[in-house]
């Protein structure tokens, strides 16, 4: 079994304005966001970059890394 | 299984205008989008020309237009600024008397997204609001659309699926297609609509890396006395977040007096790319327009125009493909592309490079001049991008 780091983001709701950006410049080829269009919040990211985090306009989005097993 | 000519995904400028001339001239279309109100939430501070809006058949009305704009003023990072006045540069075509016209509008975007669906309607379009596309699969040359329709999933059929579903478009990466926008070619934006600040008629531009790294801030009357300020930064390019820097423009610029009794009336976002326009905007039973093909203005950030024009572009153009018969494969519909170029595309091109020189230079004061001086000529009358 081969583990690889991966991570899962959060959102700060509050801060969130709803403005897709992280959408918007995610990697991910496949469908990645939240029923609120942000992206994913409970799927491990095995990408990882976190331009959607550098890029969110109030820093809404934070992660923990996590082990991922494949 | 209901069958359409064309499924347009996305009632926005693009998607609605696409919709409204296709159905104009026969065709049986289904408009989707997956709100309950369009527009919104606002991410567009919704400066529009009035030719963008006469050459798109879009009538002016009270129900969307917030202020009228007669001009411009570009600024430096230190205050200077041009004034591009057309109310004084061509008095006897611009202004608020009989007989003269508006050179543009700040439009309210979720009135005005409404008000273009309104017209895709009585053109005979059918639109299905609270209806996300999920995904399509190809059949016997035709696409089957599948849509959760409030609880419900549904499936139609159609020859040509039009994704105008905007900047966080899904409908291209179906397909495969390259949309990805680089890190350092999507403009992370942010903007208060306050009261107590003075505007008269101009849309207020201030450049500058310490204001808006990458991007430009902005000043634009919003009607009713209040007034948008916001800004968007390239984050490659600056190690805080929007918020930040337009804290610090409003704190710290040689605006903060006229800033200082400002109250903030809504937070709004968006992201803008200031990238080419899509190399490929076309793939079997699917085309591509507005924010989702990247039809949006590298110099200025602005989408509204492009995504007009993209759509009448498009709904003329698949009227009369579909009533061709040909079969709606990739290299059939990319005559829509060969269209879109010759009308726009070219100079979207040529506006990229332009864009593309200025923030290539190291060296920020040469930087700053530069985006100073092509904003400046970009806005004037001489300039040979008007119509973009």
């Amino acid at each position: 079994m081969v583990k690889s780091e991966g991570a899962i983001f959060s959102i700060s709701w509050n801060a969130c304005i709803r403005c897709g950006v992280c959408v918007a410049i995610c990697p991910q080829d496949q469908l990645f966001t939240s029923p609120f269009d942000t992206i994913a919040v409970q799927t491990v990211c095995d990408i990882a970059c976190m331009i959607c985090e550098a890029i969110c306009p109030v820093s809404a989005i934070t992660h923990v890394m996590v082990e991922k097993s494949e | 299984m209901e069958q359409y000519d064309i499924v347009v995904i996305g009632s926005g400028p693009a998607g609605a205008t696409t919709a409204r001339f296709a159905s104009a001239q026969g065709l049986k279309v289904l408009m989707l989008d997956k709100h309950q109100e369009l527009g919104a939430p606002v991410q567009c501070s919704g400066a529009v020309s009035s030719h963008a809006l006469e050459d798109n058949e879009v009538p002016i009305s009270d129900e969307f237009v917030e202020e009228v704009i007669y001009g411009f003023q570009i600024y430096n990072e230190d205050g200077d600024s041009s004034r591009i006045d057309y109310r004084e540069l061509k008095p006897d075509l611009y202004g608020a008397g009989p007989g003269k016209k508006a050179l543009g509008y700040v439009v309210f975007r979720r009135r005005f997204d409404r008000y273009l669906m309104t017209l895709a309607e009585k053109a005979g379009s059918s639109i299905m609001l609270k209806a996300e596309a999920i995904g399509f699969e190809k059949q016997n040359g035709d696409a089957i659309v599948h849509i959760k329709y409030f609880n419900e999933d549904i499936h139609v059929r159609t020859k040509v699926i039009v994704g105008a579903d905007g900047l966080q478009s899904q409908v291209g990466k179906w397909a495969g297609m390259k949309t990805h926008i680089n890190f350092n070619e999507l403009a992370s934006c942010l903007q208060f609509v306050v009261d107590g600040i003075a505007a008269d008629g101009l849309l207020e531009i201030i450049t500058g890396h310490e204001w808006a790294p990458g991007g430009y801030a902005w000043v634009f009357p919003k009607g009713h006395g209040y007034a948008e300020i916001g800004l968007g930064v390239i984050c490659s390019m600056t190690p805080h977040n929007a918020q930040w820097h337009l804290d610090h423009f409003i704190k710290n610029s040689f605006f903060k007096e006229r800033f200082r009794n400002a109250r903030i009336l809504e937070v709004q976002g968006g992201g803008v790319p200031l990238s080419h326009p899509l190399k490929t905007q076309y793939a079997d039973n699917l085309i591509l327009v507005g924010d989702a093909a990247r039809h949006v203005n590298p110099i200025t950030g602005g989408g509204i125009h492009t995504a007009l024009n993209a759509g009448k572009i498009a709904g003329n153009y698949l009227a009369e493909f579909i009533q061709s018969g040909k079969p709606a494969t990739a290299e059939n519909l990319s005559v829509q592309q060969d269209r879109w170029m010759a009308a726009m595309g070219k100079k979207m091109w040529e506006l990229y490079e332009i864009k593309s020189g200025i923030f290539k230079t190291a060296n920020i004061p040469s930087r700053n001049a530069a985006l100073y001086k092509t904003m400046t000529e970009y806005f004037s009358p001489g300039s040979p991008f008007k119509k973009i």
